[in-house]
């Protein structure tokens, strides 16, 4: 319970803690410094799960379509307007990677983007890719911790967490800093990877399901999981309007086993070779998502909500 | 980073009240042309805080925006390529941003900012 609240940030966090959480830090910086790479080079510049109809059989050239599809369907649910006068005009990513979502923001809403990110590497890449789509003018990276946003209060009308939430390791204060930076009628969109909610029964899960989750955080260097619904409690006290969420777990499913029979190619195994160990682990992790999915342990979520006028 | 981002950027080390504007120094500007775009700019215009953008685009090298503007003056061609100008073409490509009230220095390296802060300062 312990374990659980502190990742929640519920408690004043310790020397130890503050210790783990920088090596956390350099641990996501590092992973991504490594694998950003190969993953573009096989899947494009979308590092996030794709939209898909449920029980639908996909070929691999559908999975960008997928993709933007995935942020189509988020902006739709958070109803963001499209009207010229309400729409967006300055959006944050954060946890950006290399830009994918920022481009295609900043292109959608004809407005300019910045995005935030832990890798130095990362964000050298999202800069030369939005340049070389001549959208240098319109999107802007910084390397930077969602935990402590280096932009003034109020700032974005739309903020943006497009599968980062799982990496941070004080949950309310990666959603203090979401609701911080949004301007007044800002949408704050969140989609992420949760543990399924808990019984009211419950104080925690069960010792085989933190088994998987902990492997699973091992390789791609995420803190303790939370639920959709605990991110939905820690929203409430923000002063936050339309709250709302889903599960989105059928709407991903055909994802990991395309991620995982990418890597089974030729190219994949090459690249995985040559790219480094962070890498290679993260791969060999890959089937233990599809379980935690399989089981219903692990959750595709969507939270978002209004900041007041 | 252009200054539009400059413009968005402040340093929120534990206890600094006003880590706005950054502080810049120069080592190396780049001036890049940009698609005039004046629907954009209006837009930008309400958005940033202009006597920033006024310091910084001198310290860029620029000296030509005008210490004031009102938004009557974005009619003005003159006005709104000269805004364009400091907004969207000069770019830090190596230099440091400085926080205004620590003197805390982030480096900005191939024009992107590292804002990261250390442990003590969150």
């Amino acid at each position: 319970m312990a374990v659980r609240q502190a990742s929640l940030g519920g408690v004043d966090v310790d020397l130890e803690t503050k210790t783990n959480v920088e090596k956390l830090k350099r641990g996501i910086a590092e992973f991504y410094d490594e694998s950003s790479g190969i993953w573009e080079d096989i899947w494009g510049d979308h590092m996030h799960h794709g939209f898909y109809d449920p029980n639908s059989t996909v070929s691999l050239s559908d999975h960008r379509a997928a993709q933007v599809r995935m942020i189509e369907e988020a902006l739709k649910f958070a109803s963001v307007p499209e009207d010229p006068m309400k729409k967006p005009k300055s959006i944050v990513d954060v946890g950006c990677g290399i830009g994918g979502s920022s481009q295609y923001l900043a292109r959608k809403y004809g407005t300019e983007c910045t995005g935030i990110t832990l890798s130095p590497v990362q964000a050298e890449r999202a800069r030369a890719l939005a340049a070389a789509q001549g959208l240098e003018n319109k999107v802007s990276f910084e390397v930077a911790d969602a935990l402590n946003q280096p932009f003034p209060d109020g700032k974005f009308d739309l903020v943006w967490s497009m599968e980062s939430g799982e990496h941070m390791p004080e949950k309310a204060k990666f959603v203090n800093e979401l609701a911080r930076v949004a301007a007044p009628g800002a949408r704050i969109i969140i989609v992420t990877w949760c543990h399924r909610n808990l019984s009211s029964s419950e104080q925690s899960l069960n010792p085989d399901e933190k088994k998987l989750l902990d492997k699973i955080c091992d390789a791609y260097y995420l803190p303790t999981w939370c639920s959709t619904d605990d991110y939905v409690k820690l929203l409430q006290p923000l002063s936050l309007q339309d709250i709302k969420a889903a599960d989105w777990s059928e709407y991903v499913a055909p994802f990991w086993p395309a991620v995982i029979r990418s890597a089974l190619t030729w190219k994949g195994i090459t690249s995985l070779i040559l790219s480094g160990w962070k890498t290679i682990k993260g791969a060999m992790v890959m089937p233990l998502m599809m379980k935690g999915y399989k089981k219903g342990l692990i959750k595709f979520a969507i939270i978002t909500c209004r900041k007041p006028e | 980073m252009r200054l539009l981002t400059h413009n968005m950027l402040s340093s929120n080390i534990k206890g600094v009240t006003n880590g706005f504007p950054l502080r810049i120094e120069v080592e190396k500007v780049v001036e890049k042309s940009v698609d005039f775009n004046p629907d954009f700019l209006k837009n930008m215009f309400a958005k940033i805080e202009y006597k920033a953008l006024v310091e910084a685009s001198r310290i860029m090298g620029y000296a030509e925006l005008p210490d004031h503007a009102e938004p009557s003056m974005l009619e003005s061609d003159d006005f709104l390529r000269k805004f364009h100008h400091a907004l969207m073409e000069l770019h830090l490509e190596e230099g440091t941003l400085v926080c205004p009230e620590t003197g805390r220095r982030f480096p900005v390296n191939k024009g992107v900012p590292n804002m990261l802060l250390h442990e003590d300062e969150v």
